[in-house]
């Protein structure tokens, strides 16, 4: 049954249709699709995320800059507006791309895409709401986030994996400070026309295109944010931290554009069951004790990417370990192939196929996407997993192991284990 | 709002407007305002501002860490010089060039706010289609 299935060329295009073609419009580009959702959204991505950013933080507080006062309309005046008309508006940064979206009820986009674009155009960056609203926004959000050890792993990995660029945290940190003119400064850097890609669910291609044009006017070109192609570095680091679960975060990473065999490598090794209270069939999901919980973790960006393994436990000596079992299984998956290599593709291609699930989805695997130029569609994706096969995945891998690993440990440090306790 | 307001009820608006009314008041204005005696204690006439109320509060914070040390720095000044029951010596009362009105921005916004407020608080909707 499963050997007699529709060529690879057929079931690539089934799974991934074309969301919408790309426009460009007032110098952005622009995709929407109706499929008859009951509200509709649209999402601005610019590419301003923390890897571009001038100053320490700053990325942070552009992206909590989002909805204060424009010339148009004061804070309190956006929300109010927004709230009578049952919309939902919301601003998420990334290390690569900052993206404001606005959910509402149809029939309403002439307001919202308006307040969208004024915070491209027209923001005013105002001394008062940084020291009001903005910074102790910023602050909160990094202690909440600084409160979970594995971001904190997450984020000194990737310090110390790419050191500048993608190595900047997209946590604003008390250590660094910012006044509005810095805040401004980077947004005029960022905000034109060759950075910004607006996708739009539940609503209508042309009406938005028109919408944009009104509002966006003319938008300023600007040169795309400089930033040095990215290297990989790697190394140890250890955090003290208590109360928390022992954390051990295990990296690899590789310069170059985001290979599929990396996402194969990631749904092969992923302990997450396919069916749930059953014990998945990855090699790392037997041998991990209980307890322990080890996460793949698998981080493309544009120009380079992080695969490692997340592994938490209640002390130093179950992580140990969870680690060790991690390590061998990572070491001795080059070797996949025949059944078990098709099983992981199929979960890899599954993984990617789902990531257009939702709203967020959509936005978050098609936005970069279109930003950067591309078709918006997964067809590339699915059919370069689909093109994977037993020599290529061993290339990839030992490849990747070869380079240094990044260890970070975040909890008692006294007891944690080192990288070469691991196997590393 | 201007009689209850921070700065109080003004003619000075109507006056700018007419340009000959202006001619002859400006003097006058002026000659008040050197013998009300505050720049002879090195004050600003932002200075003698009601503070003690929410708004100004507001407005004060606004002000950037320069202006708000120098607004200190003259009320210490101004305070030594009322215990000592004395003015300034002549050099170093306010030139009224530097008598700039540095608070009333913030407070005239403050006060746009804050009416804008009670505007979204009271406003009655209407949905139309």
């Amino acid at each position: 049954m499963l050997a007699a299935r529709a060529s690879a060329a057929r079931a690539a295009s089934r799974i991934a249709r074309n969301f919408a073609t790309v426009v460009d419009t007032a110098g952005v580009k622009v995709a929407a699709a109706d499929n008859g959702e009951a509200t509709s959204a649209v999402t601005v991505i610019v590419k301003a995320g923390s890897r571009f950013e001038t100053k320490p933080g700053v990325a942070h507080a552009l992206k909590n800059y989002a909805f204060k006062s424009t010339d148009k309309r004061s804070t309190l005046g956006t929300v109010r507006e927004a709230e009578l008309y049952g919309g939902v508006l919301s601003s998420s940064l990334s290390r690569e791309h900052i993206a404001v979206t606005a959910e509402f009820l149809r029939g309403d986009e002439a307001f919202f895409v308006d307040v969208l674009s004024s915070y491209l155009t027209s923001t005013k960056f105002t001394r008062y709401e940084l020291s009001e609203w903005v910074a102790p926004t910023c602050e909160a959000e990094t202690t909440a986030a600084f409160a979970n050890p594995a971001t904190r792993a997450l984020e000194l990995a990737h310090n110390i994996a790419f050191r500048n660029g993608l190595g900047n945290s997209i946590f604003a940190t008390p250590g660094h400070h910012l006044t509005a003119e810095d805040v401004k400064a980077y947004a005029d850097t960022v905000f034109g026309s060759g950075n910004v890609a607006v996708v739009g669910t539940g609503i209508d291609h042309a009406a938005l295109e028109k919408l944009l044009e009104k509002s966006l006017g003319k938008f300023a070109s600007s040169a795309v944010p400089s930033s040095a192609p990215s290297k990989y570095f790697g190394g140890e680091s250890r955090l003290d931290a208590h109360g928390v679960s022992q954390t051990v975060f295990i990296g690899f990473g590789a310069a170059g554009a985001p290979s599929a065999e990396h996402a194969v490598l990631a749904a092969h090794l992923d302990p997450t069951p396919s069916v749930k209270w059953s014990q998945s069939t990855s090699p790392i999901a037997s041998s991990v004790p209980a307890g322990s919980s080890v996460q793949v973790v698998h981080l493309p960006y544009s120009d380079a990417s992080l695969f490692g393994l997340l592994i938490q436990g209640p002390s130093s000596a179950a992580v140990k370990e969870a680690g060790k079992a991690a390590v061998t299984a990572l070491k001795a998956a080059g070797s996949l192939k025949g059944e078990e290599l098709q099983k992981a593709i199929a979960k890899a291609k599954f993984t990617a196929a789902s990531s257009l699930d939702g709203r967020d989805g959509i936005v978050s695997t098609l936005g970069p996407k279109i930003l950067s130029g591309s078709p918006a569609s997964l067809s590339e994706t699915i059919s370069s997993l689909e093109k994977v096969d037993a020599s290529a995945f061993e290339k990839a891998t030992s490849s990747l192991l070869k380079a240094k690993p990044t260890y970070v440990a975040v909890g008692d440090i006294t007891s944690l284990p080192y990288a070469d306790e691991l196997g590393l | 709002m201007t009689i209850a307001g921070p700065l109080g009820p003004s003619l000075a608006p109507a006056i700018r407007r007419n340009r000959s009314l202006l001619q002859w008041i400006k003097p006058i204005a002026n000659w008040y305002a050197d013998v009300s005696g505050y720049r002879k204690v090195g004050l600003k006439y932002d200075d003698l501002l009601v503070e003690e109320r929410p708004d100004v509060q507001r407005a004060l914070e606004r002000l950037t860490p320069r202006e708000a040390y120098d607004r200190a720095f003259r009320f210490k000044r101004a305070s030594h010089c009322s215990v000592l029951h004395n003015i300034l010596p002549k050099e170093e009362w306010t030139k009224p060039s530097e008598d700039v009105r540095y608070l009333k921005p913030h407070v005239e916004e403050v006060e746009r706010e804050e009416l804008e407020r009670r505007k979204w608080d009271s406003m009655a909707v209407e949905r139309r289609r």
